[in-house]
């Protein structure tokens, strides 16, 4: 394989989004929910209806990040036989399928480091075909050998931003993520909410005024109506994750009512 | 000079006016006859100088501020109230126009009371001293806010010349310079601003440190409640003056006695343990050796080097060393050093016979082969250049051990360059002195006094501490220097104090690598500092940097320790009794002998893992047990109950598996009332239901937690996404040494009581250290508070038992150490049970607290680096022991405590290794009779239903 350029990749596929004059859309699936198919499928699906990138969760018996929606996804997708091999080749298989669209994975920490550096995980998504990397209890505090490891493989390394992240560590934290910068919207774990915090236009401008990358705004989106109050706040990004697995049904197999989320998700970025 | 404005001078313009009338035509020469011819003073330095905060208890009729208090007291039944509760002064408002006060309430309690008498006046003229001194004051009041600098000086000279001890008050830092400038003993800082009569209840608190340590500290206003004294206690100030709180009081006997009590020093085996040793060297005279011997120095230093600022004679110190035998209580006498400086055998015999002392100090250039003919112990004073810099200390290093192998019983740093050996008043780099006190254990010489040595023995982890010139006169050209007795008593109080609050302030050598110690700065520990750190969400680092900011200004807040102290006691039930298990050790011992462990000692034939038993073995179990709600858990969780009022948050969260730490905060919380939720896996609950009923009764929400396998584990990642949600409000009580830096690091803090502790009270029955320290570990809170004080004491070896569940090669376990490889769970980097993907594989054990898939990153540390014994027990072993040692001593252990219990056999037949090896060099042959400490960490009573349903499901399989 040539010298991949994730961080590249993912830069590109904000700013072709924003010369059209929106906002780039990142739906969230879960690798191997509720089974290996259905998620591929849903991947394909989230594309089609027009991901700019596509977010993969990696299953985690521990996912303390999350809430009770991707609770439940990554435990199902482990109980029906996920591993991180399957996941990986899932996401090879999808890369394969739509190679235009950058692929962002997203795990935690002793996934993708554990007791090591992590060189070996990095290359292994790399070869896979991702073109970032989102660890949901990295910081740049503890994510020195990490990126090391991704940049040697040209993997983006996407840190977090959130609303008591202070001024000053804001601006260091932006300056250490690569491909773009994650901007969690609220004070909490992952889920869909009714409405979104009144305080998200202030912080989405305040980060966006110190990041070097493109800024995507996540935890809470659930709505056409939140992505079009997110343009409004000038973000780059959307990601939306707990509605979509939620969209999916009970079950997980709802492709339809997937597909029309994403779809009006999609519609929502361009006002 | 600030404005003339306030109240105070308001007060003050009109004292003068006063005195214009009265003092109207007498001469300074009268009033200074009518002074001398007044009782003599009586002291009050000395007493202040004694150990703790004591109580100065005021007489005020009225006030500006409180208007009328009592008008009509009777100010001798009140005095006398006062000092049965045991006042060690009374100061008597001598003001009469906004205090009500007079001169008459002076001379009238000064006639019922045979304690000193402070005259609380608001002295403006310098005739007023002799009034004062005349009317039978001991000790007067001087404003520094009434008086430029050179006024007040001069009034503090014209005090002491009277026999009037000046007590100079400020009340902010330019008055306190001003009163700092004049030869005044005591200092006071007022609370309160006499000019706008506001009170800033922390105002002396900042303060005090400005204070020197050779003056005597006041504090002044604002006493709601005895625990504000416990607090001046503890932050070193040696008195308190206390007026309105006391003149309200219904009973002042009672109320006097009680603030009396406030300010004595605390009874803490722990703190004890961490107190230097102090050694008066160089006395000169019989008051010196009556000082020292008053302070209750360790030991006294005659000095009989010949041309020597010091030297006496041998007759000299033949007297003076019988002073000090006349005067000690018998079993607390100073140890007598005779110093010396290359003294041939003859002089040394000679000294020996006339002065007979304890040890001989060899201070010049002697070789450690002149040891062995000194005829007495000997002392070694190694110099150290005043130059030194870190680098320099190997030579230091390796100087101290070849004495120490000559037998040298003690070794002093010492710095030269003067023109004689020692006592030249320079003081050594602390970076120099502490390298060397963090590998061998010395006394710290050379430029020490009473203001410094407090600093010293915080930053030096020496072992004692050794002053001559810092506890003097000033010198006078050409006479022999003689110690002032009150820095003679102030250098052993600061001394003693400077530890006493700080519990983690190192108090001996702990030559060990830095890493098994302590995290640094980004919570890394091990020798690679390849453990620990902080893996969270990013939402969660300004609540762990507020967390790490708040608990570091904690860290050296005696304040904090002291209050922590006084819950563990009045509340938990500190200090946790020390049992010595005899029956049970004689049945371990001989399981141990039957599973093959060599009885003859002398034998050492028994092959590679076989050495010799001890011939004696004596068992003592450090009783956690006995703690308020049955378990060590209460230690950590009334510290971080207090540590969530400093944070200013409202609402606490806690995981719980047993139910042990959820119980012990609740019961915290219902102490300090604050609302408290307590996360607990679905399955737990279960089977702890009388802990959940517990938890309940104490007004905790429980919240069963279904997500994942519904146990520990999962309750921590519920509370974790609790703490993301609210942690504005919230401070998560972690449970135990483990989590995102800083927790390891404050719960460690926390339960390191009860190995500070044990090592007390075993130096206490034993007179040494343990040979073999044991605890049960699952996340390791209990393990890490015993262990600490042990981990730089090279000749304790450390062991730890985990849980097996089924047995470790069943893969159900919860033996993150010796069945878990390194990973990153809740937080930080450690050991932990995980498969190739990283998933996090269940624990199993029969022991819900020890039931968690992780360990603390210090413990994994310490484990890596081969500074532990790692050993498991099974569920069967476990069930075995709670049975075994409730019947061998009446004692019903925990279930995660009979891990502990179930490996010591195997631990003394020593067939569990440690694992790694490597770095450890602490493997030694047992002694003929073996000490081992054991952690008995928890009562069992919770755990009966689970055993008898356990054993009910073994025998139903058993029966298929």
């Amino acid at each position: 394989m040539t010298a991949r350029d994730g961080p590249g990749r993912i830069t590109d596929a904000f700013a072709s989004a924003r010369a059209a004059g929106r906002l780039a859309l990142v739906p969230y699936v879960v690798a191997g929910y509720p089974d290996e198919a259905t998620s591929f499928r849903a991947a394909l699906a989230a594309i089609d209806a027009g991901a700019d990138l596509l977010e993969g969760g990696l299953p985690y018996s521990d996912p303390l990040a999350d809430g009770a929606t991707l609770q439940r996804a990554s435990a199902t997708a482990l109980a029906n036989g996920a591993t991180l091999e399957r996941s990986l080749a899932l996401l090879e298989r999808i890369a394969a399928a739509r190679p235009t669209v950058p692929l962002v994975p997203m795990g935690y920490a002793n996934q993708l480091i554990g007791g090591g550096d992590g060189a070996a995980r990095a290359r292994a998504l790399a070869d896979a075909g991702a073109s970032g990397v989102i660890v949901a209890d990295l910081t740049p505090d503890e994510g020195g050998p990490f990126e090391r490891a991704a940049r040697a493989v040209g993997l983006a390394v996407v840190y977090l931003v959130a609303p008591t992240t202070t001024a000053e560590r804001r601006s260091w934290v932006a300056s250490r993520s690569s491909g773009f910068l994650y901007c969690v919207s609220l004070v909490g774990v992952t889920g869909a909410r009714a409405s979104l915090p009144a305080s998200v236009g202030r912080l989405v401008r305040d980060v966006r005024a110190v990041s070097p990358v493109p800024v995507a705004v996540g935890f809470g989106v659930s709505r056409p109506a939140h992505v079009r109050a997110i343009a409004r706040t000038g973000a780059d990004g959307v990601i939306v994750a707990s509605a979509l697995v939620d969209a999916l049904g009970p079950d997980g197999t709802d492709l339809a009512g997937f597909t029309r989320l994403v779809t009006a998700l999609r519609d929502a970025t361009a006002s | 000079m600030t404005t003339r404005t306030g109240i105070v001078h308001e007060i003050a313009a009109r004292r003068a006016a006063d005195l214009e009338r009265d003092l109207a035509g007498r001469s300074r020469t009268e009033l200074e006859r009518l002074a001398a011819a007044a009782p003599p003073p009586r002291p009050i330095a000395e007493r202040l100088a004694e150990p703790g905060l004591h109580l100065i208890a005021e007489i005020k009729r009225a006030s500006p501020s409180a208007g009328a208090i009592a008008a009509d007291t009777d100010p001798i039944a009140r005095a006398r109230a006062y000092e049965a509760g045991g006042a060690a002064a009374i100061s008597v408002l001598c003001e009469p126009h906004w205090f009500g006060g007079s001169v008459d309430d002076l001379v009238a309690v000064r006639g019922a009371v045979s304690v000193p008498v402070v005259a609380k006046e608001f002295v403006v003229d310098r005739r007023q001293l002799p009034l004062l001194r005349a009317a039978g004051a001991d000790v007067v009041l001087l404003l520094a806010v009434l008086h430029p600098a050179r006024r007040l000086a001069s009034l503090v000279r014209a005090a002491l010349d009277l026999g009037l001890e000046p007590l100079v008050e400020a009340h902010d830092a330019g008055e306190l310079e001003r009163a700092l400038a004049t030869d005044a003993r005591l200092v006071g800082v007022n609370n309160r601003d006499l000019r706008t009569l506001e009170v800033d209840p922390e105002r002396a608190v900042r303060l005090r440190d400005a204070i020197p340590g050779d003056r005597l500290a006041v504090a002044e206003s604002g006493v709601r409640d005895a625990a504000v004294l416990a607090g001046w206690r503890a932050v070193g100030y040696d008195a308190a003056l206390v007026g309105e709180a006391l003149m309200r009081s219904p009973d002042p006997r009672a109320t006097a006695a009680s603030f009396v009590a406030a300010g004595r020093m605390p009874a803490d085996p722990a703190a004890s343990d961490r107190v230097p040793f102090v050694k008066i060297c160089g006395v000169t005279d019989e008051a010196g050796a009556l000082a020292a011997v008053r302070a209750g120095a360790d030991a006294i230093g005659l000095n009989l080097a010949p041309g020597t600022p010091r030297e006496l004679s041998l007759a000299e110190a033949a007297g003076l060393a019988a002073v000090v035998r006349a005067a000690a209580t018998p079993g607390h006498r100073p140890q007598i050093v005779a110093i010396t400086v290359d003294a041939d055998a003859e002089a040394l015999r000679a000294i020996v016979a006339a002065v007979d002392p304890d040890a001989i100090q060899l201070h010049g250039d002697e070789s450690p082969g002149q040891a062995a003919a000194a005829g007495r112990p000997v002392w070694r004073a190694i110099r150290v250049p005043v130059g030194a810099t870190p680098d320099d200390v190997g030579p230091i290093l390796d100087e101290a051990s070849v004495w120490s192998a000559a037998g040298a019983e003690r070794i002093l740093l010492d710095a030269s360059g003067g023109p004689h050996p020692g006592g030249t008043g320079r003081r050594i780099d602390p970076a120099v002195a502490a390298a060397v006190a963090r590998e061998v254990p010395v006394l710290l010489a050379g430029g020490l006094d009473p203001t410094s040595v407090s600093d010293a023995v915080l930053a030096v982890p020496a072992i004692g501490v050794d002053v001559a010139g810092g506890a003097e006169r000033p010198r006078e050209p050409g006479v022999r220097p003689v110690k002032d007795p009150l820095r003679v008593a102030l250098f052993v109080k600061r001394a003693r104090a400077a530890r006493w609050d700080r519990p983690q302030s190192p108090a001996r050598p702990t030559p060990v690598p830095a890493g098994l110690l302590e995290a640094d700065a980004t919570g890394r520990w091990g020798i690679d500092r390849a453990f620990g750190g902080r893996y969270v969400p990013e939402t969660l680092v300004a609540a762990l940097v507020q967390l790490e900011d708040a608990y570091a200004a904690v860290r050296d807040d005696p304040r904090f320790w002291s209050e922590f102290r006084e819950l563990l006691g009045r509340f938990a039930g500190r200090p946790t009794p020390l049992y010595r298990a005899d029956r049970w050790a004689a049945d371990a011992l001989a399981r141990a002998r039957a599973s093959g462990g060599s009885a003859d000692h002398r034998a050492g034939d028994g092959g590679a893992d076989r050495e010799p038993l001890p011939s004696r073995l004596r068992v003592y179990l450090k009783r956690e047990d006995l703690a308020h709600t049955g378990a060590h858990k209460i230690n950590n969780a009334l510290g971080q109950a207090l540590l969530t009022r400093r944070l200013g948050k409202t609402r606490v969260i806690a995981e719980t598996g047993a139910g042990q730490h959820g119980v012990a905060t609740a019961t915290a919380c219902a102490l300090l009332g604050i609302p408290c939720v307590v996360y607990m896996g679905a399955e737990d609950v279960e089977r702890q239901a009388p802990n959940v009923s517990r938890m309940r009764s104490l007004g905790a929400e429980v919240i069963p937690v279904t997500s994942g396998s519904a146990t520990l584990k999962d309750a921590i990642n519920e509370a974790m996404r609790d703490w993301v949600t609210n942690v504005a409000t919230t401070h998560y009580v972690l449970g135990s040494a483990m989590g995102p830096h800083p927790y390891p690091t404050i719960v460690r803090d926390l339960q390191r009581v009860i190995g500070d502790e044990a090592a007390a009270q075993l130096a206490f029955v034993e007179g040494r250290l343990p040979d073999l320290v044991l605890a049960c570990v699952g996340g390791g809170s209990n393990a890490i508070g015993l262990l600490s004080r042990f981990i730089g004491e090279p000749s304790v070896r450390l062991a730890l038992a985990e849980a097996a569940g089924d047995g470790i090669p069943t893969g159900r376990h919860a033996a993150a150490l010796l069945g878990g490889s390194p990973g990153i769970l809740h937080g930080a980097r450690s050991l932990m049970l995980q498969d190739a993907d990283g998933q996090v594989v269940e624990a199993h054990s029969l022991s819900a607290g020890l039931d968690y898939p992780g360990v603390g990153p210090q413990i994994a540390a310490l484990y890596e680096a081969g500074r532990l014994e790692v050993a498991a027990a099974t569920d069967a072993e476990a069930v075995e022991a709670v049975e075994w040692v409730t019947r061998t001593e009446g004692i019903l252990p925990a279930l995660e405590t009979a891990h502990a219990f179930a490996v010591l056999p195997r631990l003394l037949a020593r067939t569990d290794r440690p694992a790694q090896d490597g770095w450890s060099p602490f493997i030694a042959p047992w002694p003929e009779e073996a000490i081992v400490l054991v952690g008995l960490s928890g009562r069992g009573d919770k755990d009966l239903a689970a055993i008898a349903r356990w054993e009910a499901a073994v025998a139903a399989g058993a029966a298929r």
